[in-house]
This record gives structure tokens, sequence and C-alpha cells, in this order.
């Protein structure tokens, strides 16, 4: 990480009102990364300088589906500055990569450049130029000409079909559709979900440098050693030779994770040119160049007694992929352990469409399963007349519903009860339209939310220099959840030294090896980690003070010393005082290091290389005893404007149970981050095709809208977790993705409440309601 | 493309560049000079993270030819802090965690500094608009809100 200059005030350390010092574990300290971004000093991935640099510039598909007739790139390579003009016949031959999962590729060639297009923006040519400019003007003149044949626009398409069944998505128990049919009361509804982009600010790019037959990539990433495989793979060459470089990434939300064909385009260029090659996306391209979150359809049908009391779910969902590629959006994820019910039946088709394959943003299944369940629920509860609320208590799921285990922690009704009390639910009129203030309808509404608690095996080296500070090294990542300051926190607390006396290294995949940062899972992952390799430097370095006859504690003859603010001590204070850096010296040593990972302690190295480049070892949440999921309850106030029928959020509370916190003060902003996100998916944000030509039009952040700082109220959060020792060593669960999943259907049922309208379809756009 | 002599006062230091007129000042920053502290998040005046100062107003940088700039005051992000010291803005940002990932935050506070001068920072509404123009997708918003409250206030203490 960048070395501050910059003096921080002890106030903006943050502060300690619960009684936690800052920088311990638990603690509010404030983000050791903080004054590198808050002073521009923070150097992005493609934000190096680097000697020699040459401008990569896209061409992109215009076309939705059909096959490139000819492209002429003549004017294009008489074009000033121009380098190299790439397409799919002047671009080096690659190989097809594994797959996140590690499966074994097709021995096939992998061309980054299409000739058979299957979605519009596919690129087919890249400019290389001495300057953006001259690469910008240049791409320009590219002349594609295609042969054209009909598409698939989307879900709604009448060629779109009903796809294919995923029978690994399927849950089932008891008898559901003879249940429902049963049952006194019954509901059933379609909700949909368009086409969502993660939308993060820096947008996807990188620089490529070949030294050789090394490959250095500078490009933002939330998996290092995933992303380094995929290169080395294409390229074929050995995996150490391929370092990727990535200190602070500009937000991902899951989009950041996998090397994609950009990637290979630009790595390509490089070695061609044998120069370094910087490609970023234009802000258009990012909604083309790969996946944003599937469009989905989901049917929910609940059976109950008149009591509200769930007999019956019956649920199906679809979502598209693309044409070539397979993407699984899990429908049924919320849908199948939310609510207690004794029949269940939950299955899931995807349907294929000209897309770029879709992928993984913030809580991918959970976000548009709750979306429909947590809408459903609410159905029921104006259908049987329970407050909604008190229908969700009724439903309580008192172990997973589908695995049949205990849940490891499960403060939901915790949720549910701190919510409604800061809220003032009580105070709720229970009938639609029934709130108002002048020509505003106000409506309040209720959801829930989860997420599982994924876990992985992980790697830290913490090494204790001869000045007393301390160095971290990992390759995972910080993209705004708070790792370095997390990782600075714990091993501060673990090894008895100040926060300030640690330096946390990431985003090197030179360093220790990572899995990846998504699914909530890299807090728990590395602070076990670092806490184990502090732990492991702490005992080489009382050992050694015990120990060495050097050492001013040889003649004490203690079997253990304590060490507290950076210095070592007896356990009962009598004898020696010094500090870590007086030891060391005292005993000869420059510094002690130490390698903790938390792998099982037989792994082979096939195993670690595994575990850290793929997906295939991270361990279920329903493994051995329990079920671990994180969870939430979102208490939400609209205004809706009687005449217009526009939606303002007025009001957000949300009880929140991640276990334990790391750090409350960023965990808050994370809670808050993913809340704000799910109020664009409420209201905003809907990807707009073209139909005549199958291709996004609002591809842009003037037209694509996410929530603006004047679209967003106070949020109040509020922690209800307590430590859960089967999800992490050190008892958290899961946080970044969590604060979404279940704000869309709050919002929602609110405005059923204000207007009496239900709007399963997002999103809540004011022509829905007029 | 001819290129033509561009002089830009930057932060108080004068740099001298021969560019193609048609180089935005933001590319200037980022791709010629090292400034890479204002952020390209869009490249279309959508986003508002390549807000800088020129003659102390706020101004879109991936809007502006360098060549525009030409003999006025720039200030960027790196430009803030004095003498090692935190600008109020910088300080109230960090003790309010009014950022996540970080990369539109220097846009961020430099539409905060703008926005507190131009006397658009009487109340949390009014902040909320006139920082409107500043997208963060990490949803720091409430954060922002607070950070720019707080630094309006010691301004005005």
């Amino acid at each position: 990480m960048t070395v501050h200059n910059i003096r921080v005030g002890e106030s903006k350390r943050g502060d300690a009102s619960d009684g936690t010092l800052a920088e311990a574990v638990g603690g509010r300290l404030s983000r050791v990364d903080g004054p590198a971004k808050i002073t521009g000093a923070a150097k992005y991935a493609v934000e190096q300088q680097l000697e020699g640099l040459a401008y990569a510039v896209l061409v992109e598909s215009t076309i939705a589906s059909g096959k490139v007739r000819a492209i002429d790139t003549a004017s294009a390579e008489a074009s000033p500055g121009v380098l190299r003009v790439l397409t799919p016949d002047t671009i080096i031959s690659l190989r097809t990569a594994s797959d996140w999962l590690g499966t074994t590729p097709p021995d096939k060639p992998y061309c980054p450049l299409a000739r058979d297009i299957t979605f519009s923006g596919q690129h087919v040519a890249a400019v290389v130029a001495e300057t953006f400019e001259q690469a910008v003007a240049a791409a320009a003149l590219v002349n594609v000409s295609y042969d054209e044949t009909p598409s698939i626009v989307d879900l709604s398409d009448g060629k779109a079909g009903d796809g294919i069944a995923i029978d690994a998505m399927t849950k089932e128990w008891g008898d559901a559709p003879a249940a429902f049919a049963a049952a006194p009361v019954r509901i059933c509804a379609a909700y949909n979900t368009p086409r969502e982009y993660q939308a993060p600010m820096e947008p996807h790019g990188l620089i490529a440098r070949w030294e050789g037959d090394r490959l250095t990539v500078w490009e933002p990433s939330q998996w290092l050693d995933g992303m380094a495989r995929t290169y080395a793979e294409w390229f074929e060459v050995p995996f150490e030779n391929v370092r990727l470089v990535s200190p602070y990434i500009g937000g991902g939300f899951g989009s950041k994770a996998l090397a994609l064909s950009h990637g290979a385009v630009a790595a390509s260029a490089a070695k061609m040119i044998g120069r370094p090659v910087k490609l970023v996306m234009t802000r258009p391209q990012t909604f083309t160049g790969y996946g944003g979150r599937a469009a989905t359809r989901q049917t929910v049908t609940i059976g109950a007694d008149r009591d509200g009391v769930i007999q019956s779910i019956v649920h199906r969902g679809v979502n598209e992929t693309s044409i070539d590629g397979m993407w699984v959006e899990p429908l049924g994820s919320v849908t199948s352990i939310m609510y207690a019910t004794p029949n269940f039946s939950s299955k899931q088709n995807v349907v294929r469409v000209n897309s770029v394959v879709p992928g993984a943003m913030r809580a991918p299944g959970e976000n548009p399963s709750a979306f429909g369940i947590e809408s459903a629920i609410d159905e029921l509860a104006y259908e049987v007349g329970i407050d909604p609320l008190e229908i969700r208590l009724r439903n309580y799921a008192e172990q997973d519903p589908h695995a049949k285990k205990a849940w490891s922690t499960r403060q939901l009704r915790e949720a549910f009860a701190a919510g409604a009390e800061r809220f003032g639910w009580s105070r709720r009129s229970p009938k639609p339209r029934s709130m108002r203030d002048g020509n505003q309808l106000i409506g309040w509404g209720v959801a829930a939310g989860t997420y599982p608690v994924r876990r992985a095996y992980g790697e830290a080296v913490v090494r204790i220099l001869a000045d007393g500070s301390v160095e971290v090294e990992s390759s995972s990542i910080d993209m705004g959840q708070g790792t370095y300051t997390i990782l600075a926190q714990t091993a501060a607390e673990t090894l008895g030294v100040p926060a300030d006396d640690v330096v946390v290294k990431l985003g090197d995949s030179r360093f220790a090896r990572a899995g990846v940062s998504g699914g909530s899972r890299l807090a728990g992952v590395m602070t076990g980690a670092v806490h184990k390799a502090a732990t492991s430097a702490l005992d080489q370095l009382v050992g050694l003070a015990i120990s060495d006859p050097r050492s001013p504690f040889h003649a004490l003859q203690a079997n253990t010393l304590v060490v507290a603010n950076g210095r070592i001590g007896s356990p009962r204070g009598d004898g020696p005082d010094v500090s870590i850096a007086e030891l060391l010296k005292s005993v000869g040593r420059d510094r002690i290091e130490a390698t903790g990972d938390t792998m099982p302690a037989n792994s082979t190295a096939e195993d670690r290389y595994k575990n850290y480049t793929t997906i295939a070892m991270a361990l279920p949440h329903t493994e051995g005893d329990y079920s671990r999921y994180s969870w939430c309850a979102h208490f939400i106030e609209v205004r809706v404007d009687e005449d217009f029928g526009t939606v303002r959020v007025s009001r957000v509370v949300s009880a929140l149970d991640s276990g334990r916190l790391y750090n409350p003060k960023l965990a808050e902003s994370q809670w808050k981050g993913g809340i704000i996100m799910g109020i664009g998916q409420a209201l905003l944000e809907e990807g707009i095709m073209d139909r005549r030509h199958g291709r996004i039009v609002n591809n842009n952040l003037a037209d694509y809208l996410v929530p603006t700082n004047a679209d967003i109220p106070d949020i109040e959060v509020i922690s209800v977790g307590i430590p859960d020792p089967h999800s992490s060593a050190l008892g958290g669960k899961g946080v970044g993705e969590l604060g979404i999943v279940g704000v869309a259907p709050a919002i929602a049922n609110a405005v059923f409440h204000a207007t009496g309208k239900r709007v399963r379809d997002l999103p809540i756009t004011l022509e829905k309601l007029i | 493309m001819t290129k033509i002599p561009v002089h830009l006062d930057i932060n108080g230091r004068h740099h001298e560049l021969q560019i193609e007129p048609r180089v935005t000042l933001l590319d200037a920053l980022r791709e010629r000079l090292g400034l890479t502290g204002t952020k390209k998040g869009c490249d279309h005046g959508q986003c508002g993270a390549c807000t800088v100062h020129i003659d102390g107003e706020r101004v879109l940088a991936c809007l502006t030819l360098a060549a525009q700039a030409e003999g006025r005051a720039i200030t960027t992000i790196e430009g803030l802090a004095r003498e090692g010291e935190l600008h109020p803005v910088q300080a109230a940002f960090l003790e309010r965690d009014a950022f996540q990932c970080g990369y539109c935050t220097p846009g961020q506070i430099m539409s905060a500094v703008a926005c507190i001068r131009e006397g658009h920072a009487g109340s949390d509404e009014e902040i909320r608009e006139y920082m409107a123009g500043n997208l963060c997708r990490c949803g720091a918003y409430p954060h922002i809100v607070a950070a720019v409250r707080q630094a309006a206030q010691e301004f005005a203490s």
C-alpha cells in the first residue's frame, strides 16, 4: 500500500464510543487506506505510469446476431499514430482457459475477437496507437460489415421459448401442489426483475506488459490468483509467470472477479507490439463487455391457512443467459429457507438470448429471489388480514427448512424487533392509502433478507521487522470493504502492537495466495488467516525472548511473556520491559516471519493451487451440523405523489445480523451501500433494449439511472448480530451482499401500502402507478 | 493532428505540454502529467469523478479541453492538502467514512469544497441537491452529506 505522509489527527482515528478500543478487532478504526484515497495518492491499477505505453481501443459489433463478413482496416491503419489493428484474423491465437470451477477446458483455440456474433457490443477488433486520442480516432475508422441473422432480444421475445431446465436448482419436499390445492387461502403472482448493471465507478481496464514469457497485468481485480490462472492458460505460460497487480479497486460488485475478453485483447496486443498496452473500456462498453444481473421471472404460489400459516410454496423461476454461455441466477435460494413450510417445490429454467453472458452482481440469486418471496408473503398478509411483520413471525423458520439443520445463528427475530421499534412500526395504519401528508401518499413496508456464509481457506504472511513494525501480506484485495483496515486490526490485536505500526500490503499476486473476494467471504477468510499467521509470529517472538541466551528475559525462566502496545514483559509485570525492536536487536534478528494458512493439514500443493485459483474447494454453508446465513430486516417509508406517481424513499431503518463485526464503522458503510443499491434497483435501474437491433440503449450513466445523493434519505442501520463460531474463526458472517437483499420488496410493499397498487415488475416507475 | 504547446498552472505549479488540441484536461492530467488523483468514470460528464477546480469553480475535466484551461488556475485533489495537513473536507470524509472504494472520492471532495464555498451547504437537503452530480456506486451518500455538513460548520465557525 502507498505510504502516507499525511498527518491524521487523533480524532480522525475513529471513536471508541462503545468502549472497544478503535484499533482492536471490533473497534471503529477509520480506514487505514483512507488518507491515500482522499488525497489522490492511491494509484489504481491502470494509473501506473510505464515507459513506452501504447493505448488500445475496442471496436464492438453493432448487430446482435450473425457473422462478420469483412473488416476493412485500411483507413484505421493509415491513421496517425496507429501501431496495429487487431482483428480475428490478425490477433495471435490463444488457448481456451478453464472456468472458475477449474473444469478442464476443451482443447481448442480461443479468440477474444469474434467472427460469430451472438450479442451487440461484442469485441470484433481493436486499434493500438501511440496515444489514447489516436486510438479512439482510428477505432472509429474500422469498417465492419456483417451478415445479420435474427436475434432473440430478451425474455419477452417471442422466439425465446421456455429454455433449459436446470435440474440442479430443483428443491422439493412434501407434496407442494397437493397442499396448495387443499389450502383455504391461495395466492399466486409473477415477479420480474430487469437487466441490472454493476456500474462500478472505475471502468474495467488493464495495463499488460510482457517481459519475455512473463506477463504483468495491472488490472482491477476481485481475484488476483483466479485471473492469473486464466491469463496463464490463455497464453500457455506457467502460472508463476503471470503477476496481477490491483492495489485498489474502484468498485466491483461482482463484476471484477474474472479475466474477461478485453483483457485477452490487451495482453495479446502487448505481446504483438512488444510494448506495454493500456486498454480501458468506455462507459458504454462496460454494459456489454461483461454481464450484469440477468433479467429474471418468477412465479410464487403460496397456500396458507386462514391464520396465514404457510402450508405450501410452489416456485418457478427463469433467468436469461447468453447464446453460448451459461449463467444460472439461483432464484429459489431465499424462497427455500426464509419461511417454515411443510411442502415446497422450486424449479428453474434458463433461456438463451442474444446477450453477453450475465454475471455476478451483489447477492446474485438471493437478491431477485427475495424480491419474489418477500413480495408474495406481503400479498398473503393482506389476503388474510394480518400485519406484514406478524405474518413473518408466524412463519418463522426455527431451523433451515431445506437442509433440515439448525441455524448456526439467526438473529432475524431480533432484527424484526429492533427495526420495528426504531422505525415505529406499531404506529402503522394497516389499510393501503390510509396514511398521507398533503398530496403525498405514505407507505410503510417491511421485508427480510439473507445471504449464505460462504467459507474458504485463506493464507497470509505476517512479518515483524527490526524496528518493531509489522507487515501483513496477502494477494487478497480491498475494493472498499475495508480489508486493509480489518487486517491491520487483526494483526495489531493478535500481536499486541498499535495498529499504526502495522502495514497491510494487498493486491499483488506475488504475495500470499488468496481466493476470490466475492460472496461476502473475504473478511471471514482473511481475518482467520491473519490471526493464525500473527499467532504463529507471536509464538516465535515469545519463544525467542524466553529461550535465546542473549534475550533479557532468558534469566527469568518464564513459561510465557506478554506483548502489549509493542512492548514485551512478564505476565506478572516483574522483570524487564523492552520494545519488540530492542528484543530483536538483542537476539540478533532482523525479522520474524510467519505464514499462516487455514488449509487442512494434509493439503497438497495441488490442493492449494485449486483452493486459491478456483472456487471448487469452497466450503458449503450447510456443511456439518449447521446452516449458516446472515440475516436482515428492512423497514422503509415511501412517499408517492398522488398526481404524478413519483416514488421517493423517505426513511430506512434496517437491522442486520452479520455476526460479529470486525469494524462496525466500515460494516455500517457497506450495509448502507447495499441498501442504496437496493433503492436503485427498486426505483431506477433497468437495461432498456432497442428491440429492432437487440441493443441496449441506455448504456451510460445518464440514462442507466443509479441513485444520486439527492435520491437517498438518512439510513439507520442496527447491528443485531452475535459472534457465530460456526461461520468464521473470529465470529463474523457476511456483510457486503446482505444489505441489498430485501430492499426492493420492502419498497414494493411500502408502495402497495401507500397506493394500493402492487407492482411486481421492477423498477417501480411512475407509469406503473398512474 | 498537429500538436500545440499548452501551458497549464496546476496546484500552483507550471506545466508545459506539447499535445494535440483534442486532448481533454482529464487525459492531460492522467496520461501526460501523472496526476491520477482525478478519476475517469464515464468521460461524458455524467458521473462527476473528474471534478477539478478552475479559477476556484468546479469543472468536469473530461468535458474541458486542456487548451481551454490555459492561463487559468487549476486545482486537483493532489493540491488540496497544504503542507501535509488535510483540508477540512478531506478530514471530514475520513472521519465520517464518506467513501468505500475511493474512486469517486476525489471528485466528491472537489465538489464538496466548491459546494461549501458556493454557499450551497446550508442544510442536508441542499447538500444532497448540490452534490447530486457526483455519483457514488458504493453508496456513501449519507456519510458524504454528514462530512460536508461537518466541514461546512467548521468553516462557518
